[in-house]
């Protein structure tokens, strides 16, 4: 078969001393980068591209893309271990990752969590060397249209993240959705809440909100019982039970599916595809009621996800010369600068490069693997510190990370306001989650909407006149209105348990 | 610990912050020894990282320190589409050591906007150089029935707010649309793409919309191969990366528009300085090392020196503001 010789081709350059050595500096980078709040991935591939300047393309762009994924990586390492998401996409996994550090399995969620990264990782790469083109017709067609009912499918699960009370998750959700409208008008252009201030025209950041909610929320609760007594976690085994690899199968069967599917759609962020797949993990559990309290699944469905989304969303570069995400616009401008134009005829032109970049997608997994896997213990030792000590060190790192978003106090105020109020929202048992859903799709819901208004001339039946769009919508209804047919049943709602121990 | 060492370069910044800022605020500046060996310039960069107005400017920037002999620092500031950025520069010291990057026409039209409250105007600037002029594409499906801007016209008339094209937020490309609407007084129905040429060039590709407006670099690869068709370019002369393919001014539409990058100073920088700093980049994108490299993301460098720059930048607002009812 063709694409079978080319691989071997393209592993014939990538497994060389040089590009294996790229790979791995990129990998071991994009790691560092993941750890640290509040650098993404975006920022570090383009400090990095002056360095590549004198390499080749292939080199070059090897090291790029091996730094990207390698960040979906390193960023579970801080959610799990303190609370804080070290990237956007990691957020969730704070969820249960924390829980389960507090039970002393810290060891687990993460090589859990590195497993699924790899496998979800080497999925979406496996489905851009087979099945690149039919993906491709698939991300097409989704026009703004398709894209708005995809998301409001997605906001539709929010009843699924209710803890005690739907009603209470409904008001987190609508909280999310509002300060989502924060910043810019996408459309028409006027500043909305932004009291004046320019920092708010971007919306508020996503980045501080999150670290406030949960890292900063978390330490003042805390901080209300003596640290002296606090003891974080016992250390225990880093080898998941065979029970835990039985439980994280299916999640991350579906992890890769669902990250690589929305990966190829340009402009959802692979902070959507991990929620996503968080729901969706719930929603197939037996026991939703447990999510929260430490469920392997809830750690190794969306950290399969992300890194599957990081790999798939490279598809409509290769295929279509798209950049589906600020990063990948990054890796694509690192190709022109080359003289390579991302795009069909990537492949016709410059085959080495395209095949030795493909293959090096399968060696950069396997590196990171065997490069995170035992950094895991390493890790894991930070939770020996006193909590009263570590606190401290995690919130200096939670300021840093909040500052380095953007280079502005400004979000810094942001992240200490969203502990406080994270903080009382716990205290009144109102769940987190739903706010964070809303706050990732409020915007893209907003703007697809509109520009699909725009589209019709203000037509409402748009949604209607596309099939993908019109199903969408109705598997959304559906979601929306089952619990209420419980409570006709049961006579009371039955909602998916306590979710919120984070 | 990693977290100790933080707090240990903290401090080490912190002390050399304070040395720095003793001996910035010691030393007055003279236009007759800029620039001053020891000293670093900051281009603060109004776009994200990577992007190709912050690669132009790195590039521009490697070439600089080689021009001037000192170091050329790039800090990319972000947000409220520039509107941060620029009012950073407009605060700095107009000593030269600190200039950034302007895009047009969408600094004009955000300071324009009231809404949106600048804290600065045409006036807090020095113009300093233009570097890269990069005109608007229409752009279809090769399967498309418009070949020309004409049929493409022609239609809109016939049909109003019928035929989607792709526009931004009070951009280079709403403003190519709105001029070929007055002009021409066919409507089109305006789609508001703001985060970027790619998912417009999917709605394109995947027929969701009937036309791209944006640049020549999002089509190359499928024009090349077949896919799409570009019906103009809106400039005065046509693309190098575009062979064959017409103005918009040949096919009889004086439309031109263009996202054009340059760089400014605070006011108030001595002419001096300007001229030094101008000269040096007009030596840089000269060489063909420069045009080569912007060549290679799609763009052609067009060098303005400062005077050129701000008549360029006085024609354009005139230009908006005479647009400005339709950019609503």
């Amino acid at each position: 078969m063709d694409v079978i010789q080319n691989l071997l081709m393209g592993f014939s350059i990538a497994l060389t001393a040089q590009n294996l050595l790229l790979a791995f500096i990129g990998s071991l980078l994009g790691t560092l980068i993941g750890v640290l709040p509040g650098i993404g991935p975006a920022a570090g591939c383009a400090m990095l591209i002056p360095l590549t300047f004198q390499m080749g393309p292939t080199g070059a762009i090897i090291m790029l893309t091996s730094l990207f994924y390698g960040t979906q990586y390193g960023g579970t390492v801080t959610s799990v271990l303190m609370n804080v998401p070290g990237e956007a996409s990691s957020a969730i996994t704070c969820l249960d990752g924390y829980a389960m550090a507090k039970q002393g399995r810290a060891g687990v969620a993460l090589s859990i969590a590195a497993i699924g990264s790899f496998i979800g990782g080497t999925f979406a790469t496996i489905a851009l060397v087979f099945a690149a083109g039919p993906l491709t017709r698939w991300a097409l067609e989704f026009g703004p249209v398709e894209f708005f009912a995809l998301i409001m499918l997605g906001i539709s699960m929010l009843t699924g993240l209710a803890g005690k009370s739907v009603i209470k998750a409904l008001m987190m959700g609508i909280f999310g959705l509002a300060l989502a409208m924060i910043g810019i008008d996408p459309i028409r252009g006027a500043p909305r809440f932004t009291f004046g201030r320019v920092e708010l025209m971007d919306g508020i950041g996503f980045v501080p909100v999150i670290m406030g909610l949960f890292g900063l929320a978390e330490i003042l609760e805390n901080a209300e019982r003596p640290f002296a007594q606090m003891v974080l976690a016992r250390m225990s085994t880093l080898i998941p039970t065979r029970q835990d690899i039985r439980d994280s199968v299916g999640p991350i069967l579906r992890g890769s599916f669902i990250g690589t599917a929305l990966g190829l759609v340009p402009g959802i962020t692979n902070s959507a595809s991990s929620f996503l797949a968080y729901v969706a993990e719930k929603k197939a559990s037996k026991h939703p009621e447990l999510f929260g309290t430490g469920m392997i699944a809830g750690v190794a469905g969306p950290e399969t996800a992300n890194n599957a989304h990081a790999n798939g969303a490279l598809i409509p570069l290769f295929t279509l010369g798209i950049p589906s995400s600020p990063t990948i616009a990054v890796i694509m401008g690192a190709f022109m600068m080359h003289g390579l134009i991302p795009g069909p005829l990537l492949f016709k032109e410059h085959a080495d490069v395209a095949w030795g970049v493909i293959a090096s997608f399968y060696v950069g997994n396997v590196i990171l693997l065997i490069l995170n896997l035992p950094l895991i213990g390493i890790w894991v030792q930070i939770l020996k510190i006193p909590y009263g000590i570590l606190c401290g060190i995690i919130m200096a790192f939670m300021i840093l990370g909040a500052y380095s978003v953007s280079n502005s106090a400004f979000d810094v105020a942001v992240m200490t306001l969203f502990g406080l109020v994270g903080y009382l929202l716990r205290k009144f048992d109102f769940p987190l989650a739903p706010v964070v859903l809303t706050l990732i799709l409020g915007p893209l819901m907003e703007r697809s909407l509109r520009q699909s208004l725009e589209i019709s001339q203000g037509s409402f039946g748009i949604f209607f006149s596309s099939p993908i769009a019109a199903v969408l919508l109705v598997l959304a209804v559906l979601f929306l209105i089952a619990p209420a047919f419980k409570f006709f049943r049961k006579g009371k709602v039955v909602m998916s348990g306590d979710a919120e121990a984070a | 610990m990693v977290e100790h060492r933080i707090s240990v370069w903290g401090r080490i910044v912190l002390l050399a912050g304070c040395v720095l800022a003793f001996v910035v605020g010691l030393s007055p500046a003279w236009a007759a020894d800029y620039p001053q060996k020891g000293k670093s310039i900051q281009l603060i960069v109004g776009n994200a990282a990577g992007g190709p107005t912050d690669l132009g400017a790195r590039i521009l920037a490697t070439g600089l320190e080689k021009e001037l002999g000192i170091p050329v620092v790039v800090v990319n500031k972000t947000g409220a589409n520039g509107q941060i950025q620029l009012t950073q520069v407009a605060l700095s010291k107009p000593d030269g050591y600190t200039f950034g990057t302007v895009n047009f026409p969408v600094t004009i039209t955000g300071y324009l906007d009231p809404t949106r409250k600048a804290a600065y105007n045409r006036k807090s600037f020095e113009p300093l150089a233009m570097h890269v002029v990069d005109p608007n594409i229409f752009a279809v499906l090769t399967k498309s029935p418009y070949k020309t801007v004409k049929d493409l016209v022609e239609a809109a008339k016939a049909k109003p707010k019928t035929i989607t094209v792709s526009s931004g937020m009070r951009n280079d490309e709403q403003i190519g649309i709105v001029q070929l609407e007055k002009m021409t007084g066919a409507q089109f129905a305006q789609v508001s793409f703001t985060q970027g040429t790619a998912p417009s060039l999917v709605a394109l590709l995947g027929g969701k919309i009937d036309v791209h407006c944006g640049h020549a670099a999002d089509v190359l690869g499928h024009v090349k191969s077949g896919d799409v068709r570009v019906l103009g370019v809106m400039d005065d002369e046509e693309s190098p990366f575009l062979p064959g393919v017409k103005t918009f001014e040949a096919q009889g539409y004086k439309d031109y528009s263009a996202s054009s990058r340059g760089y400014l100073l605070p006011a108030g920088t001595p002419k001096e300085i300007v001229n030094i700093l101008s000269g040096a980049m007009k030596k840089v994108m000269a060489t063909e090392e420069h045009k080569k490299k912007m060549a290679e993301m799609g763009l052609s460098v067009r060098y303005m020196d400062a005077a050129r720059l701000g008549k360029f930048w006085d024609e354009t607002e005139a230009m908006v503001k005479e647009l400005e009812p339709m950019l609503k």
